[in-house]
């Protein structure tokens, strides 16, 4: 009997699944964490969130073991919660892709200038990049309102401009006949890693050797993803039906460039990694903001995963 | 203030334990913060949090006093026709069923951004209760007295003022508590979507893990409610004592 048990207790133990929260739906912006799921060389479970999902919260009181946030969450979490701190593994995109995008016939060329003219800009209430604009152009026209999902509003009223993903919104847009001009946020200065997996601090120490595993599985997953995105993206369009297989296939390509770091020579190795001078950016930038209000150490905000 | 003392009781164990359970580290302050730190959220920026209480009160009484006029008018209407009652109570009832959040996105599409769209979400969740409630009390009526005011011929107007309408009186009253306490969901529910007031604030807490405020909000929103039932109580309780129509009701007393 005692036999039986610790066997059943063995197979328990090892089959421990690992769950990754995301903060949406199967979309390419996880296809390399799909395709890690594909390859099962690692005990991964992915669960999928929805509009306002806080898997930062999740994560930092122990619901969840990894999960997809921003950067600027994480620095947010970790002074609110000295005590649960949580950690950057791998961040997907190195430019952030967050967008405001509006109708081409307005002609507006840049983010300044949807600030400046008469209208509405429809925006998540309380994204850091929303404070970012509002600080960066104090003398704003537009309205800001909240967003309130797809693209109807733009579809439907002049003058609007809207927050969107540049692999998603601007894409859904083109599909619906619209002309769309896409502005990314990071051209103003503002760049945060997004799509960022996190984990709790206390389970780095403890699992580091899964969680030395999990990185490589999800590298390998990024890499083989960003070279052949068509076997995963059926899986995700099987998950996801409300977006189709074109829509998955374009959506990955517009996102490739987004994800490598060009100034980095190994390319496409290089996904997933992070640079301290970048958090350092984000944290002065958050303090600026009165985000923050203490300095906190770039250096304990991610796990260098450069030697993997 | 012996009837009070009870909730006041409560209240004031439940909030020691709460601050008790901070002190001790039980519960996370970024999770739980603690009440003296939620009032010192809103004592730190009065005027905002001031004027968006005013702007969900405004879009929250809007919307209960729609739902109070239609409601009325509308169970008026069903129970002296059962024509229009049995076509025009199954559409009633869909505005009880309804998910507000699934369709508050719509109605910024309807109304626009801003306080109409606040009133017609706080007027669709706050509707049925008042119709439905109403309806009960005019159908629900003494057979005997109703036999009388048909012995003595009394008009379908008579009738409706003069018996219908005083023995709906406490129902009416128990709808028009759970309508003014939906109200105010239905305007925060509006406010998600359509900016401006207490909702909104919420809605931008959320965004910056600023549970304190999100906690803050929830405060003044309880205060809101229990301001709305206790204008509500006064109303009917003056109109109780100029003609007690509500004779067995104990909330009057």
């Amino acid at each position: 009997m005692k036999t039986i048990i610790a066997l059943l207790l063995f197979v328990t133990i090892t089959h421990a699944e690992i769950q990754l929260a995301l903060n949406w739906k199967a979309e390419p912006q996880f296809g390399g964490f799909y395709k890690a799921l594909l390859n099962k060389d690692f005990p991964l479970k992915i669960i999928e969130g929805g509009s306002g999902t806080p898997t930062i919260q999740m994560l930092t009181f122990g619901k969840i073991d990894l999960a997809i946030v921003s950067a600027e969450e994480i620095l947010i979490s970790n002074e609110k919660n000295p005590k649960n701190q949580v950690v950057a593994l791998f961040a997907v995109f190195q430019t952030n892709p967050q967008v405001l995008i509006t109708k081409k016939e307005r002609e507006l060329k840049s983010i300044k200038e949807i600030l400046m003219t008469p209208g509405i800009i429809s925006a998540q209430s309380g994204l850091t990049y929303v404070q970012y604009l509002k600080n960066k152009y104090p003398d704003s026209k537009a309205k800001w309102v909240p967003y309130n999902g797809g693209i109807t509003g733009l579809v439907q009223t002049q003058n609007y401009a809207q927050q969107g993903f540049l692999t998603s919104e601007p894409l859904l847009a083109k599909k619906q006949g619209l002309s769309v001009a896409s502005f990314l946020i990071s051209e103003e200065g503002f760049n945060p890693y997004t799509t960022v997996v996190a984990i709790r601090k206390t389970d780095l120490k403890t699992k580091k050797l899964e969680i030395l595993q999990g990185i490589k599985s999800f590298k390998k997953g990024w890499i083989e993803y960003l070279n052949n995105p068509q076997s995963t993206n059926e899986y995700m369009a099987g998950i996801n039906k409300s977006i189709d297989f074109d829509g998955f296939q374009k959506s990955a390509l517009a996102q490739k460039s987004l994800i490598l770091d060009p100034s980095n020579p190994s390319g496409v190795h290089s996904v997933g990694q992070m640079s301290v001078d970048r958090w350092r950016s984000l944290i002065q930038t958050l303090i600026d903001l009165k985000v923050l209000k203490k300095t906190l150490d770039p250096q304990d905000q991610f796990y260098n995963s450069e030697s993997l | 203030m012996k009837k009070w003392s009870p909730s006041f009781f409560i209240g004031f164990t439940f909030i020691l334990i709460w601050e008790l359970c901070f002190y001790f580290e039980i519960l996370s302050e970024s999770l739980f913060p603690p009440p003296h730190l939620v009032l010192k959220v809103i004592f730190d920026s009065p005027q905002e949090w001031f004027e968006s209480f005013l702007q969900t009160s405004t879009g929250s009484v809007l919307g209960f006093s729609l739902s109070l006029i239609i409601g009325v008018i509308a169970a008026f209407l069903f129970s002296l026709s059962d024509f229009l009652k049995k076509s025009f109570l199954p559409l009633a009832i869909f505005f009880q069923t309804v998910p507000i959040i699934a369709i508050a996105p719509l109605l910024v599409i309807y109304f626009g951004f801003g306080m109409p769209t606040v009133v017609a979400a706080s007027f669709i969740v706050s509707f049925f209760p008042v119709l439905a409630s109403f309806l009960l009390g005019l159908e629900n009526i003494d057979q005997d007295k109703l036999e009388l005011f048909k012995l003595y011929r009394a008009t379908i107007w008579q009738t409706l003022i003069k018996l219908r309408l005083p023995s709906s009186f406490v129902s009416l009253y128990s709808g028009l508590k759970v309508a003014a306490g939906l109200s105010i969901i239905g305007a925060v529910a509006g406010e998600f979507v359509a900016g401006g007031g207490l909702g909104a604030l919420i809605d931008e807490a959320r965004t910056q893990q600023r549970v304190d405020r999100v906690f803050a909000a929830l405060l003044l929103l309880s205060i809101l409610g229990l301001t709305g039932l206790g204008f509500l109580k006064l109303i009917f309780k003056y109109i109780h004592q100029i003609r007690p129509f509500g004779e067995n009701s104990k909330e009057f007393k």
